[in-house]
């Protein structure tokens, strides 16, 4: 078969794919290659499947890319295993080498490693983000693992930050993973938020994540939350001072008894983890600078009708966390846990 | 090895390293038996001062427009707008591809501005000689 190959006209016998025209041509790295077939830029995922034809027309060129990178002492920091680990973000102009060096200096902070915890924290690990903190009380129960998928039998009885922190080690070497066996309260909120740029709110209960909502507040942490049940979600990302909060939105807990909890009414295991997938995502735009968050709008999805839904938000001069004139000037607990029929299950 | 650059192209490199900084510049030359003949600065899609990024559309482009005009491609080039026209441990490492020279214009020294060429074999450089010609 003859293919015109960046310009020449080229016979290859035994090639197919665009991956094996590109070992054909000795191309040691196909990773870091862009091929453009008959005019159009070809996805890499599509190398493999995309098959050849006689008169295609295939341009091939590295990637090229480098910079200075050591200006006041300032090493390029990726090693050879991490560009190949994080190639495919590198690739991404919106990230590049620069831009996974932000993320490898990054610090989340996840409250609740449940539903919505599980997928963000390991796709947060997965990522890259170099410190991750995960702050729960609980320990891994059988009816957990319908959705919270960092957990495994194996787990079951074991604190799930500890469960959660050995599959994100396992995952990745580069993440650091700090574990709080604890509740978040007032009492150790703000302390602990001081060390980290941005928190997911993986909670599964109203006074948690109006706590978190206070805290971050007062903390001016940016943070995504994010609410599941039955077959609903929500999510919003919060900028302190500078975008709708939660409680613009949503002014205070339901009374007790008000609003089931999914330990009651049930949830859906597959949408804890496209709104934890949400709220990882998020973060990872926060940190990259890249991006529009999720503030200023709520975005509500169904996963019965398939329908994601993004409702405008403005802020609120009557909250009483951000207005005009906040009465809640320092940061308490709120009531316990509403309606529990047995310990929520995180998330 | 000895890689020869007209004059205007030389100028070029320089003139745009200029307008980005203090961002880092880049762009690729063509030409024909190690004589460069032709320059074409491409975007730096991390519009960084310290990294820099070749979008692949840009690259074919300009890659196909040196064919258009009988030349191939000789050199990959960008600028170091604040540090010495030496190749980076990021540009050694991101040196993917094969037989080519990597061109760098440095701005550290206002007053002097360099241009250096390196080939770059199993993640070593080895400077090329750089002949500038009318």
């Amino acid at each position: 078969m003859n293919v015109v190959i960046n310009g020449t006209v080229t016979a290859v016998d035994g090639v197919s794919s665009v991956t094996s025209l590109l070992a054909s041509q000795k191309v040691k790295m196909p990773d870091m290659v862009s091929v453009e077939l008959n005019g159009e830029i070809l996805d890499r995922s599509l190398f493999e499947s995309t098959l050849l034809k006689e008169g295609d027309r295939v341009e091939f060129l590295y990637f090229m890319g480098g910079g200075s990178a050591s200006r006041g002492g300032r090493a390029m920091s990726l090693t050879d295993a991490q560009i190949e680990r994080y190639s495919r973000h590198i690739l991404l102009p919106e990230v590049g080498g620069r831009g996974q060096e932000k993320l490898l200096a990054g610090r989340v902070l996840l409250v609740g490693t449940g539903g919505l915890g599980s997928p963000a924290a390991l796709y947060l690990a997965a990522a890259g983000v170099g410190t991750l903190g995960l702050i729960d009380a609980d320990v891994v129960d059988l009816s957990n693992l319908q959705r919270q998928i960092i957990h495994s039998m194996a787990d079951l009885g074991h604190p799930k930050v500890e469960s959660a922190a050995n599959k994100m080690r396992a995952l990745n070497p580069d993440v650091r993973v700090s574990t709080y066996h604890a509740r978040l309260t007032a009492a150790n909120a703000l302390e602990l938020l001081k060390e980290y740029d941005f928190v997911i709110d993986g909670t599964d209960n109203f006074p948690s994540k109006f706590l978190v909502a206070d805290a971050c507040h007062f903390a001016g942490k940016p943070y995504s939350h994010a609410g599941i049940l039955r077959f609903d979600g929500q999510t919003m990302t919060v900028r302190p001072g500078v975008s709708a909060c939660y409680r613009c939105v949503f002014n205070a807990p339901p009374p007790a008894g008000a609003v089931p909890s999914c330990s009651q009414a049930g949830v859906l295991g597959v949408l804890a983890g496209i709104m934890g997938a949400l709220q990882a995502t998020e973060a990872i735009k926060y940190l990259l600078g890249q991006g529009d968050l999720l503030t200023d709008s709520l975005l509500v999805y169904n996963a019965l009708k398939t329908t994601f839904r993004k409702v405008g938000l403005k802020r609120n001069p009557k909250c009483p966390l951000c207005g005009a004139a906040p009465v809640i000037t320092e940061l308490k607990d709120e009531a316990p846990a509403v309606c529990d029929l047995r310990k929520a299950p995180g998330g | 090895m000895t890689l020869t650059i007209e004059s205007r192209l030389v100028k070029a490199m320089l003139q745009r390293a200029l307008e980005a900084a203090p961002q880092e510049a880049c762009g690729l030359c063509g030409g024909r038996a190690g004589r460069v003949t032709e320059f074409h600065a491409l975007t730096n899609t991390d519009a960084s001062g310290e990294h820099f990024t070749m979008a692949p559309e840009e690259q074919f482009k300009a890659v196909r427009a040196m064919r258009v005009s009988g030349a191939a491609m000789l050199a990959i080039w960008h600028s170091h707008p604040a540090t010495p026209a030496r190749m980076s441990e990021e540009d050694l490492r991101l040196a993917y591809t094969p037989d080519t020279v990597y061109l760098i214009t440095s701005l550290a020294r206002p007053e002097k501005p360099e241009l250096r060429g390196f080939t770059v074999s199993n993640g070593r450089a080895e400077p090329v000689d750089i002949e500038e010609v009318p």
